[in-house]
């Protein structure tokens, strides 16, 4: 019946309820009450994640399950009608937080099952004297305009004011001509429009509404100089300016409370209003967050059931929120807020990647009838990471091009036309403009290839312009943590995913791959000269330049080091550089002397599984045996752990088998080596990332490194 | 919305919502009720005809007990029910007791709803003079009508319904009416008795539903106005002379309750007749022709073979049977014998009998019966004691006034068959038990207390009814009641001939029954 999102059944549930039943009392979906779970006090909830991870769509999502039973509004800070005033508009008079309020209260406005439309009187005053702090020099079909639709939100759209004629169109050609004539228009046009709230048949709760603006500080129990003092400090920007936001907000708030209270909308409501604020981490976002939660800190209680999402993991703007990651909200909140701290009022959820069943459900339910290869999903799984984003774009890509194409680097390189009007691009191009800060896409696709900062500084000396310095490398990394991609040990882009995908654009720019090339090269040099300092990073230095050196297609000194190595090190650090250097990108065929090619196929698996051990020539002076075996493991576990290439059960059984053989070759590492010969295939047909075995519990694996 | 189910809309569209949820509910509430007064309303056999009366089940009759004006679906009797609505909607609440008038309204004989049309007439002038011409005595009469069915059928219903209204508000203190003397009515006569209920019989005349037969007493609390037929025969015999020789007796075998105490009444009086008793048998409901005829030809050569003394004819039969019997008579082969036939108050049914040979009337044959009352009586025999014509004439003038408001209207009066005179004095009776049976300073007579004041009627206490004096025995009987005998006139009426008294003369001043 209805396009439920994968793996976020901890938000939808009804049976057990998940956090948005509980959350609204109401159901998703339905039109059936449910019971609170904070009745006197609600979080306000932030849904926290990198970019990818599905928040705008949970959002979306909760707006579908909800429109038409509660009134719901969904705002996108990031939207450009919040980056600036429109052209005639002055700054002084309009803010992203007002716009906000102004788009916010629109969508609650609408009718819903079983209630009507609710009024926002309070916020339209308010809204009406900030406006009119703009309209100085304005000609009066302007003022009419921005009054009109500030004052439909006042417009109770019932039978009684469409025969007595649209309300508001009245009332604006009061505040027009209060506006436009003589004397001061400011208290003019606020004066008209605390008449229009309170005279006619206003009822008791539009008079009440009419004197909210009385508790205005210094307004002296009089609204109309309330409204005015508001006005006046929303022009005066600053700090003045929150002050000024922060009440408009709580006026937003009094007029869905008043809409809640009585009798009959008692009788009428169910559940709590809902606001959605996607991308909360940009203007008008933060102000709005700040204004709920210090109100409700200081006591000014509402019943509104607030949902952001929050680009990051939001430490710096909600410092003592309450953290919880979602599966652990979905049975209980566990939230209790701390009195005298307003940030944690706030209820910052975190959205954990997609599991193997989810990948598996959403490929099936995109694919539909088209046979899917058993190990897509799994393999897709571990490429995404759990990335709700890559996951549907790559099954996307699948069902578009199934059964022709199958490997994973060929669906994301393939086109997908996301709709039917689009042009198709290439999948990874579409997930990197929706992963990675679209402004930083270059450098990134570059920096992506280093593994810390020097690696970084030394690519973007030789492949970024020269205006990128070593500065700018930090302020990426900041950027990328505060986004939620924080860098992992070893690697610059933290998150694999982005990473193959960055390093697939590297690949791809240019048709010589040339860059591609040049990154590498650049990498290869800066970590090449081991040998002549003798320090004591050597064997970590060696093995960023092996796996670059791979990355071209150059076997021979990996295989060599490994070979040598083997006897004397110790047996985990030599698996950890194998499954390393066996990291290294294989975008595109390669020929017998590992130069790219055009054509299709993957000779790892032919190396891997020894049909080429016969016409390759084995150096002199190595043990012949060994050397081979060393061969076939590396170009085994290269392919393996591409997480571009479904994994092949044959190279998998190969993979035992050399471990096997190379247990009995060491004693001293013999459980390590024989526990990674029962792991790494079972990992790689799972579609689970190769490492070295932990050895944390393993005592017979201890004493082996004493 | 459209694809969901109507359960999901009800749920989330109604239910949810408590505003609808309770507005549903009344809504709901609402269309059963109208639902269930409707399906009640197609469904239910209304078998009630007015408040108290119904039609039992199998049975088109309306019987019961009628308290507001119903007329039982007779037009005839409307005048006489409305007047005595009138009356008793007049009445304050407590200041009465109810008396019922048990006659069965409901019969479809037009001679017999005559009948009843005045006794009821009769029954609403006594209880108008009751409450309006006796100084103010308490408590006042209210009239309801009790119907047992033109049979008598459904007499257990109207009893029980009767028992049922000796409490509350009704106060129930007697039964008056009760009309011919047939099977049910005594079963009724003798449920009410046994119940305590006091029962004045109007124009009962059969010995078998009198107490006093005997010695026996079955029915204690009753009450009679007319005399019995052994007192009928007794007054015929003093009147007419009759000896064993000169007269013959016809009698219905096997007869009912009036029959066979009339036929047991002339056998005593002919004990000793040289002609044996002549039976004849018609059918059950002897309102039926049956073949009957025929018997009465053969019995008329008998009547002719009988010896020249002989001139007197005994019958003891009803009014059907009564006029077979004179047609055959007037076709009989001594034409030239001059014959007077005497039988009980049934000849009062033949004064507008269309099927009567009249002409039989005219050739040497008399036919003399004795009538309950006789407008006629006083006027033409002023006795000295026994009855007077000042009681009659008071009676005539109520009539007068009911020819209008506010006594009248009571429909077409007639006095002439005697039920109304009669009626009246029963009614008069039943008031006058009712009234001294009240203690002291108090204003409702004890149920149990009328029936005890019945063998204090007599003497001063004695009623002087409009059909002549009615002093009571211990049995309820009255004693020495003026009988007056009738004669049927060829020309369709009666003529009164004399009054003849059970005891042979009239009673004394004092009006005592002897020991």
């Amino acid at each position: 019946m209805h396009r439920r999102l994968h793996g976020r059944g901890a938000l939808f549930d009804t049976d057990p309820p998940g956090l948005a039943p509980r959350l609204l009392g109401l159901r998703p979906y339905q039109h059936r009450a449910h019971p609170f779970e904070h009745p006197a006090e609600l979080p306000f909830v932030v849904l926290t994640g990198a970019r990818g991870l599905g928040k705008s769509a949970v959002l979306d999502e909760l707006r579908e399950a909800y429109k038409g039973h509660t009134p719901v509004a969904l705002a996108d800070c990031a939207e450009q009608q919040f980056a600036g005033p429109p052209a005639d508009r002055p700054a002084e008079s309009w803010s992203p937080v007002a716009q906000a309020l102004l788009v916010i209260a629109e969508q609650l406005a609408e009718p819903v099952t079983g209630a009507g439309r609710i009024t926002f009187p309070r916020l339209m005053s308010g809204l009406v004297a900030v406006a009119a702090g703009g309209w100085s020099d304005a000609d009066s079909e302007r003022i009419r305009r921005e009054v009109e639709r500030i004052l439909l939100l006042n417009e109770s759209g019932s039978w009684i004011s469409s025969f007595a004629g649209r309300w508001a169109g009245k009332v604006a050609a009061k505040v027009v001509a209060a506006a436009t004539g003589t004397g001061p228009f400011l208290s003019g046009a606020v004066e008209a429009t605390l008449e229009s709230v309170a005279e006619g048949f206003a009822s008791r709760r539009h008079q009440k509404a009419s004197v909210w603006y009385r508790t205005y500080p210094n307004a002296g129990g009089n609204a109309k100089r309330g409204l005015i003092l508001l006005s006046g400090h929303f022009r005066a920007g600053g700090t003045s300016r929150e002050h000024a936001e922060r009440y408009l907000v709580r006026a937003l708030l009094a007029d869905l409370t008043e809409a809640y209270t009585g009798v009959l909308p008692r009788m009428q409501r169910l559940g709590r209003p809902l606001v959605l604020l996607d991308n909360a981490q940009s203007a008008p976002g933060p102000g709005l967050v700040e204004a709920v939660l210090r109100d409700r800190s200081e006591g000014i209680a509402d019943q509104v059931a607030f949902v952001g999402a929050l680009r990051g993991d939001g430490r710096e703007a909600l410092r003592n929120a309450v953290r919880r990651a979602l599966p652990e909200v979905a049975r209980r909140g566990e939230w209790t807020p701390d009195p005298a701290v307003p940030s944690s009022r706030a209820l910052v959820v975190s959205l954990p990647p997609l599991s193997p069943d989810d990948t598996l459900h959403i490929v099936g339910a995109v694919c539909g009838e088209i046979p899917v290869p058993p190990q897509l999903p799994h393999a897709a799984h571990r490429l995404t990471g759990g990335n709700p984003l890559g996951i549907g774009l790559l099954a996307e890509s699948a069902a578009q091009h199934l059964p022709q194409v199958s490997s994973l680097g060929e669906l994301l390189t393939a086109d997908v036309r996301l709709s039917e009007d689009t042009d198709g691009c290439p999948a990874y191009r579409e997930l990197l403009d929706r992963l990675v800060p679209a402004d930083r896409l270059d450098e990134l696709t570059v920096l992506a290839a280093a593994h810390d900062h020097d690696s970084a500084c030394a690519l973007a000396a030789a492949l970024l312009p020269d205006d990128f310095g070593p500065s700018d490398v930090r302020a990426l990394q900041t950027r990328l943590a505060q986004e939620g991609l924080p860098g992992a040990p070893g690697r610059f882009v933290g998150d694999p995913f982005v990473r193959t995908l960055l390093l697939l654009r590297l690949h791809l720019r240019g048709t010589d791959h040339g860059a591609w090339r040049t990154a590498h090269e650049t990498l290869i040099a800066h970590y090449g000269h081991d040998g002549r300092d003798g320090a004591a990073d050597a064997p970590e230095r060696s093995r960023y330049r092996l796996h670059h050196e791979l990355a071209l297609g150059t076997t021979e000194s990996a295989v060599a080091h490994l070979r040598d190595t083997f006897p004397t090190r110790d047996t985990r650090a030599w698996l950890r550089t194998l499954c390393f250097i066996a990291s290294a990108p294989y975008f595109h065929a390669h020929d017998a002397e590992g130069r790219d090619f055009t054509g299709r196929g993957d000779r790892r698996a032919a190396v891997a599984l020894g049909r080429t051990d016969a016409e390759h020539e084995v150096p002199q002076d190595v043990d012949a045996v060994l050397h081979l075996r060393v061969r076939r493991l590396l170009h085994a576990v290269w392919q393996l752990a591409d997480p571009l290439v479904l994994p092949d059960p044959k190279v998998c059984d190969r993979l035992r088998f050399e471990l096997e053989q190379l247990s009995n070759l060491r004693p001293a590492g013999n459980a390590l080596l024989w526990r990674a010969s029962r792991d790494w295939p079972a990992a790689a047909l799972a579609g689970r990332p190769l490492d070295a075995p932990d050895d944390e519990d393993d005592p017979d694996d201890r004493s082996g490194e004493a | 919305m459209a694809r969901r189910g109507l359960g999901t809309w009800v749920r989330e569209g109604v239910w949810e919502i408590p505003l609808r949820r309770y507005l549903a509910l009344l809504v709901t509430a609402g269309l059963v009720t109208g639902a269930v007064f409707a399906v009640r309303g197609l469904t239910h056999d209304d078998r009630s005809c007015a408040p108290g009366v119904v039609r039992p089940r199998g049975s088109t009759e309306c019987v019961g007990v009628a308290t507001t004006a119903y007329d039982f679906g007779r037009p005839q009797l409307r005048d006489a029910v409305r007047a005595i609505q009138r009356e008793n909607d007049r009445l304050k609440p407590g200041s009465y007791v109810t008396v019922a008038v048990m006659l069965p309204y409901t019969s479809a004989a037009p001679a017999s709803l005559s009948d009843i049309q005045h006794e009821l007439q009769g029954a609403y002038l006594a209880q108008y003079q009751a409450n309006h011409d006796s100084n103010g005595e308490a408590p006042a009469i209210r009239l309801v009508l009790a119907n047992p069915g033109a049979t008598g059928l459904h007499w257990k219903e109207t009893v029980d319904r009767l028992a049922a209204m000796t409490g509350g508000a009704d106060r129930l203190r007697a039964v008056a009416g009760v009309g011919q003397s047939t099977d049910n009515n005594k079963k009724a006569v003798e449920r009410l008795t046994r119940l305590g209920i006091p029962v004045v019989g109007s124009s009962i005349t059969a010995d078998d539903l009198a107490n006093g037969q005997g010695g026996k007493d079955p029915f204690p609390g009753l009450a009679r106005v007319s005399p019995t037929n052994t007192d009928e025969a007794r007054a015929l015999a003093s009147f007419a002379k009759v000896s064993a020789g000169r007269a013959l007796l016809v009698y219905d075998k096997p007869g009912d309750p009036y029959t066979r105490t009339l036929q047991t009444s002339f056998a005593a009086l002919i004990k000793g007749s040289p002609y044996e008793p002549q039976p004849f048998t018609p059918p059950a409901d002897r309102s039926q022709e049956g073949t009957t005829a025929n018997t009465f030809r053969q019995i008329t050569h008998l009547v002719c073979d009988t010896s020249k003394e002989t001139d007197t004819i005994l019958f003891a039969g009803r009014h059907t049977q009564l006029r077979q019997f004179i047609n055959a008579l007037g076709g009989r082969g001594c034409q030239d014998r001059k014959f007077t036939l005497l039988t009980g108050d049934e000849g009062s049914y033949l004064t507008g009998e269309k099927d009567l040979d009249r002409g039989a009337l005219r050739h040497h044959l008399a036919v003399r019966y004795t009538s309950l009352a006789h407008p006629d009586a006083w006027a033409r025999d002023p006795a000295r004691t026994g009855g007077s014509a000042r009681e009659a004439a008071a009676l005539q003038r109520l009539l007068a006034s009911a020819e209008r408001e506010p006594v009248g209207p009571i429909g077409t009066v007639a006095l002439d068959d005697g039920q109304l005179i009669i009626a009246y004095d029963a009614m008069r009776l039943a008031v006058k038990g009712v009234r001294e049976a009240v203690p002291e300073g108090r204003k409702i007579p004890a149920l149990s207390d009328v029936g005890l004041q019945w063998p204090q009627v007599k003497g001063s206490l004695r009623v002087d009814g409009a059909s002549g004096w009615i002093c009571l025995d211990v049995h309820g009987n009255p004693y020495d009641k003026a009988v007056p005998i009738v004669e049927l006139t060829p020309e369709g009426g009666s003529r009164f001939v004399r009054i003849a008294w059970p005891e042979g003369k009239p009673p004394a001043k004092e009006c005592l029954p002897p020991s």
